[in-house]
């Protein structure tokens, strides 16, 4: 059965500084889709477009020329309030560098959406109860974000990414700030999340053993996508060892 | 090498070092306008006359704007450090000596000092002035004398304080920056601020807050009895009094408020905590502020109040504003211009020792006296009394035609005396014309007024019988104070707001980054907005409401000076709020600047 890709990009092109003067073009011309349930890495050396892409396909950038769709909406056609809405309901975002209002309690962080499109106060209670049931923070959320460890950080943060239902997951190099075992804990979470709410995640990423969690990958090189590896029947061990080969040649 | 890179670095900042010095410019330039008025002797002693020790007042103002000013410069530093710290902080890392670097602080905080109070200095003998001949033409409507707006040793005083305080400034932010680690300085601080209840401590808080407020208020309304140090006594008390206050009470205010239904919604939420986040630090300035604002308003309120008693009492003083013999075409032209409320001629007759009136004329248009009753209306206690005018009888005149010697310009020493017609006319003396009207405002009126003189050949007002002079008189007495009023009232507004407006902004840099996250995770723009327009508008109340509280009481100290000191105050308070307004909506568009991010499109 063919679906309609949750995210669909088309010939997206992007361009900084303004005509007659020096150009630069950071993206040239990338086409790609991400279907439902989908978890795909873009991977690329620093430079390369990645953060750029992200930027236009989570609203906060917009393309020189190209199509983006989100859940069946152009983003170009997006205007003021919408795109900050569009931001709110269809997108979760979770950072490098967790992003958390450290003047907010863990709880007051998570529930933010939620209060943004005025949901009623004994929702948002109910709802924050049950995302922080299923990543495990219900102890932290009276909290304040810098009395919790990095990766506790990360979980909430994912938990506000994840509180309003988005139809996609965007992660900015996620595991950037962690050490190793909050790493892997924050991957695998993030894993059970796709698979069992169908959530499509796309992450940025530059860390292999992240990518290897996915299930597809997209090489970015000089704002091109340049090469496109699917994990298959492989074991994620066997997926990391072909995108540690596909790097060594990739570069 | 390293002063070039950090003369770089300021020329990449170079905005936010003309926010900062535009305000120390300000701030030097407003002190220097009180200290045109403080330190000129000469003045104080030929306006202030009615008021026993007004140099001692002085003094405590000049010492209380030291201190505010201390204050302020503080929090420019502050501004100022908060700008640098991550470039000296990388200095450092890349093997700067701390002892290179302390000289560089130094010597940035000492220049850009220098050059603001200097500057400053200039622009505050502009204001001067600008606004001195504006309030004294205007609002007064008087020259006074002894009064320039360059005067020396203000400026001295001026440009020495700011440089010692700046100096100051200068060495404690070298110890600072040295002291911190490098890494903390690349980092900047983002320590965890959990606001907490203590019931026991803040319950104690009030209650010595509640009780040195009392004690000022009631230093302040029995001023009679505690003379000049019911001024000290005041400051003391009711500064440190509401700085307690405001520590015990809004902390636990807004804690009561998040835990509320009502703080569920849109950024409600957000725009509390980032008020709890900063009330703890903001409890000194806005303490401040509210005193200042209590000074500002109090010093406008008085000023307006002057104004008007010298209107009520000489309007009360007679019937006629004028009373003009034999008035030219000219003179009768310009009294036409006028607003009046009654106008009356009357034909008399001259002698060596008499004044001869014809008693039909009076008859028929009864001359018209004030009543002397109390001058505060006895039923609504907060109004002065309408001045009451009664037309005497013919027989009461006859008796007492002693009565009519106040409308004798120039002739006090005759006598008058109401004949009948034919009496009148056997005098062999020629017919003249005494002219009497009244204007319905002579504060609305007063240029009119003084073209009527201008039209008699200039005649000094004293010989022109009437109220107009006794308004004349009032305002040379008290055009003085009214013009330490507005003039104080308007530099203390000046200076509040600049402090709130620095404080607020010097914090800015540390929200940007809570904005662009609210940004990323969907906030729509105009929540943005009227979220950061509500919290400053809090910081701007809180000390509005406090301030306007001190006046209350504070105005009770102008009872020995004032018939009734709380007589229409809404006019002050309206002028002050407005221009109390104005600086929170350039503050709210200078922070939105700063930390609203904006969408990145370039085509």
């Amino acid at each position: 059965m063919k679906t309609t890709p949750i995210v669909s990009v088309r010939d997206l092109h992007k361009t900084y500084g303004k005509t007659g003067e020096k150009q630069y073009e950071a993206l040239k011309g990338i086409s790609f889709d991400v279907n439902a349930g989908e978890f795909v890495g873009i991977m690329g050396a620093s430079g390369s477009g990645k953060t750029t892409l992200l930027n236009i396909l989570a609203t906060l950038d917009q393309p020189t020329s190209g199509d983006v769709e989100i859940n069946q909406q152009v983003l170009t056609d997006l205007k003021g309030n919408q795109i900050a809405d569009f931001r709110a309901q269809q997108v979760g975002f979770i950072f490098q560098d967790f992003n958390l209002l450290e003047n907010l309690t863990n709880f007051e962080n998570i529930a933010l959406p939620l209060s943004l499109q005025n949901v009623k106060g004994k929702l948002i209670h109910s709802k924050v109860a049950q995302v922080a049931q299923s990543l495990n923070i219900e102890a932290i959320l009276d909290k304040y974000p810098t009395e919790i460890s990095g990766g506790q950080k990360q979980r909430v943060a994912a938990a506000r990414a994840l509180i309003s239902h988005p139809a996609i997951l965007f992660g900015d190099e996620p595991t950037g700030a962690l050490d190793s075992n909050s790493a892997r804990d924050l991957l695998e979470m993030l894993t059970t999340v796709n698979q069992e709410q169908q959530v499509p995640v796309l992450l940025v990423t530059h860390d292999p053993f992240s990518a290897s969690y996915c299930q597809r990958i997209l090489f970015i090189k000089d704002g091109q996508i340049g090469q496109e590896l699917e994990k298959g029947a492989q074991t994620r061990q066997q997926f990391y060892q072909a995108i540690l080969d596909a790097l060594g040649t990739f570069d | 090498m390293l002063t070039k890179l950090a003369f770089t670095g300021i020329k990449s900042r170079l905005r936010d070092y003309i926010v900062l010095l535009f305000g120390l410019m300000m701030s030097s330039g407003i002190f220097y306008m009180f200290e045109s008025l403080a330190t000129n002797r000469a003045f104080i002693k030929a306006n202030a006359r009615q008021i026993t020790g007004a140099n001692f007042i002085f003094l405590f103002g000049a010492i209380l704007l030291t201190i505010i000013t201390l204050v302020y410069v503080f929090y420019a530093n502050s501004f100022l450090m908060s700008m640098r710290r991550h470039d000296y902080g990388l200095f450092m890392m890349l093997g700067a000596k701390q002892s290179k670097i302390g000289q560089l602080i130094l010597i940035e905080t000492s220049v850009i000092g220098t050059i603001a109070s200097l500057i400053g200095t200039f622009v505050g003998w502009g204001l001067t002035a600008t606004l001195a001949p504006f309030l004294m033409s205007r609002m007064i409507g008087t020259k006074l004398h002894h009064f320039s707006a360059l005067y020396w040793p203000a400026v001295w005083i001026t440009i020495l304080l700011y440089i010692v305080l700046f100096l100051i400034a200068g060495a404690i932010n070298r110890l600072v920056l040295t002291k911190t680690p490098v890494l903390k300085l690349l980092k900047g601080d983002s320590q965890p601020n959990r606001p907490r209840l203590k019931p026991v401590s803040q319950l104690l808080q009030v209650i010595i807050g509640l009780g040195l407020l009392a004690m000022g208020y009631y230093a302040m309304s029995h001023i009679q009895t505690f003379v000049l140090s019911a001024i000290p006594i005041g400051l003391v008390t009711i500064v440190l009094g509401t700085y307690l206050l405001f520590n015990a009470v809004f902390v636990w205010l807004i804690i009561i408020i998040k835990r509320s239904n009502w703080s569920n919604r849109g950024l409600r939420n957000f725009t509390l905590s980032q008020l709890s986040f900063r009330i703890r630090n903001y409890t000194k300035i806005l303490s401040i502020v509210s005193i200042l604002v209590a000074l500002s308003l109090g010093a406008i309120t008085v000023g307006i109040g002057l104004q008007r008693q010298v209107t009520a009492l000489s309007t009360a003083s007679n019937a006629y504003t004028m009373a003009i013999k034999n008035p030219s075409a000219e003179t009768l032209h310009e009294i036409n211009q006028l607003k009046l409320a009654t106008q009356v001629t009357y034909q008399q007759k001259e002698t060596k020792q008499v004044i001869y009136y014809r008693a039909n004329q009076i008859k028929q248009h009864p001359v018209q006296f004030t009543g002397f009753g109390p001058l505060i209306n006895s039923t609504k206690r907060n109004r002065l009394a309408e001045p009451k005018y009664r037309p005497m009888t013919r027989s009461q005149l006859s008796k007492h035609p002693e009565k009519l010697m106040v409308l004798q310009p120039k002739a006090p020493q005759k006598t008058p005396r109401l004949v009948s017609d034919d009496a009148f006319k056997k005098i062999p003396v020629k017919t003249q014309r005494l002219m009497l009207f009244r204007v319905n405002n002579l504060q609305a009126d007063k240029a009119g007024l003084k073209r009527v003189v201008a039209s008699l050949g200039n005649p000094p007002v004293t010989t022109i019988p009437g109220s107009y002079n006794v308004f004349i008189l009032g305002t040379v007495l008290f055009g003085g104070l009214e013009f330490m009023g507005f003039f104080l009232g308007i530099a203390f507004l000046a200076m509040l707001a600049s402090c709130l407006m620095f404080k607020i902004l010097s914090g800015a840099a540390s929200d940007k980054g809570r904005y662009e996250m609210l940004n990323k995770i969907g906030a729509r723009p105009a929540a943005l907005r009227s979220s950061i327009a509500r919290e400053i508008l809090v910081l701007f109340v809180l000390p509005a409401i406090v301030g306007v509280i001190h006046v209350f009481f504070g105005l009770q100290m102008f009872k020995v000076l004032m018939l009734n000191p709380y007589y229409q105050i809404w006019l002050p308070f309206t002028i002050f709020f407005v221009l109390y307004m104005i600086y929170y909506i350039i503050t709210v568009q200078l922070y939105e600047h700063i930390v609203l991010p904006k969408l990145k499109i370039d085509q």
